[in-house]
């Protein structure tokens, strides 16, 4: 990944976010932030265009809610119902969000749905693509000051950043890591994940995980296809 | 739909162990069953036993290893293929950077270990069943 000139300013996460590697560690990154701010919680939401259905389990992308929340939300509520689903379509200022907000009926009221009792939502986007998601800390605190506010907003900015950069963004193009074309080559020998985790000793999830890189980054569909572009390409023999 | 989880702690501080059991008692929507071994030899053992093991979590600092560098290929060596976790207080030294290449999963910090984060880890790793 290219390095950003120091002109972006990272201030105290600077050296975090430069060695973050995967999930993992952005889930360390975002859920110390939640500490750090009050909050118990955090959620990475990706937007999509507001009149499409939509549900909170399948736009979360990386989040620290207990395990089965949204699920169980799913099954109640309508998530492209709740007026904060629609606000995050309406302005791209971060948002503050109570229980007892005025002109919010309680069973629109995505707080009360989830049992917190204050919610942050800092709207982001990947600079490459314009695809626009929001970071949201949820926590039973009272309210949030204004400089609290502005900290946790430019915070969860520069680590959506380097999330999206490391975990989402589309590689297309991007050429392959040794680990990347050594994992191909078995592929192309007709190995499983699992037969290829015990050759290169990782773990299946790993190999998975490379597996999943190397569609991206050969914009491919399947392994199929991936080994006829990579012997096309002359990434294998 | 409760789910079944076996993990495996190797960690030469048997506190660790009581600390991690006494937080996965209190998450109730997956059943971990969770093993533990103060030591490589132990833990090698465990895994030629066969007993299943869905995660390891392991100290960096064994001894008389030197650090996952040496640990997490000898549990690899040993055909184990699912997640490693490598727990450490210093996750800022430069070697962490290579974990995977060295056949390790993920990093924490020993502090950061509370239940939300057993249950990401869990989420991320284990396949739903």
């Amino acid at each position: 990944m290219a390095a950003l000139l120091e002109n972006h300013r990272r201030y105290d996460l600077r050296d975090e976010l430069e060695k973050a590697l995967n999930r993992v560690d952005f889930f360390r990154i975002f859920h110390t932030m939640a500490l750090r701010f009050g909050f118990s919680h955090f959620g990475i939401l990706q937007l999509g265009n507001e009149n499409d259905a939509c549900m909170l389990s399948t736009r979360l992308v990386l989040h620290d809610l207990p395990s089965g929340l949204a699920e169980e939300y799913d099954k109640r509520h309508r998530f492209g119902d709740s007026v904060f689903y629609k606000t995050l379509h309406r302005s791209a200022i971060s948002s503050v969000w109570r229980t007892d907000d005025p002109g919010c009926d309680a069973n629109q009221n995505l707080l009360v749905q989830l049992g917190f009792e204050l919610l942050v939502s800092v709207p982001v986007h990947a600079a490459s693509t314009g695809a626009r998601y929001a970071v949201l800390f949820l926590g039973d605190g009272e309210d949030i000051d204004r400089a609290e506010h502005v900290a946790l907003a430019y915070d969860a900015i520069a680590a959506f950043d380097y999330f999206y950069r490391v975990a989402l963004a589309n590689k297309a193009g991007m050429g392959l890591t040794p680990r990347e074309t050594e994992i191909l080559k078995w592929i192309s020998h007709g190995k499983t994940a699992s037969e290829i985790a015990l050759i290169v000793s990782v773990s299946e999830h790993t190999v998975n995980s490379h597996t999943a890189t190397i569609l991206k980054k050969l914009d491919v569909v399947n392994r199929t296809q991936m080994v006829a572009k990579a012997i096309r390409e002359q990434i294998i023999q | 739909m409760t789910r079944k989880a076996h993990i495996l702690l190797v960690d030469d501080d048997p506190a660790e162990n009581l600390i991690l059991r006494a937080l996965i008692r209190k998450m109730s929507n997956i059943d971990i069953e969770l093993h533990y071994c103060q030591t490589m030899d132990d833990a090698l053992a465990f895994l030629r036993s066969g007993k299943p093991v869905s995660m390891i979590l392991l100290d960096n600092r064994l001894q008389p290893q030197l650090d996952f560098r040496e640990t997490v290929p000898a549990l690899r060596h040993q055909g184990y293929i699912g997640p490693i976790g490598v727990i450490s207080a210093s996750l800022a030294d430069a070697y962490f950077q290579n974990l995977e290449e060295y056949g390790a999963d993920f990093r924490i910090d020993k502090a950061e270990i509370d239940a939300t984060a057993i249950d990401f880890i869990l989420r991320e790793y284990l396949p739903q069943e």
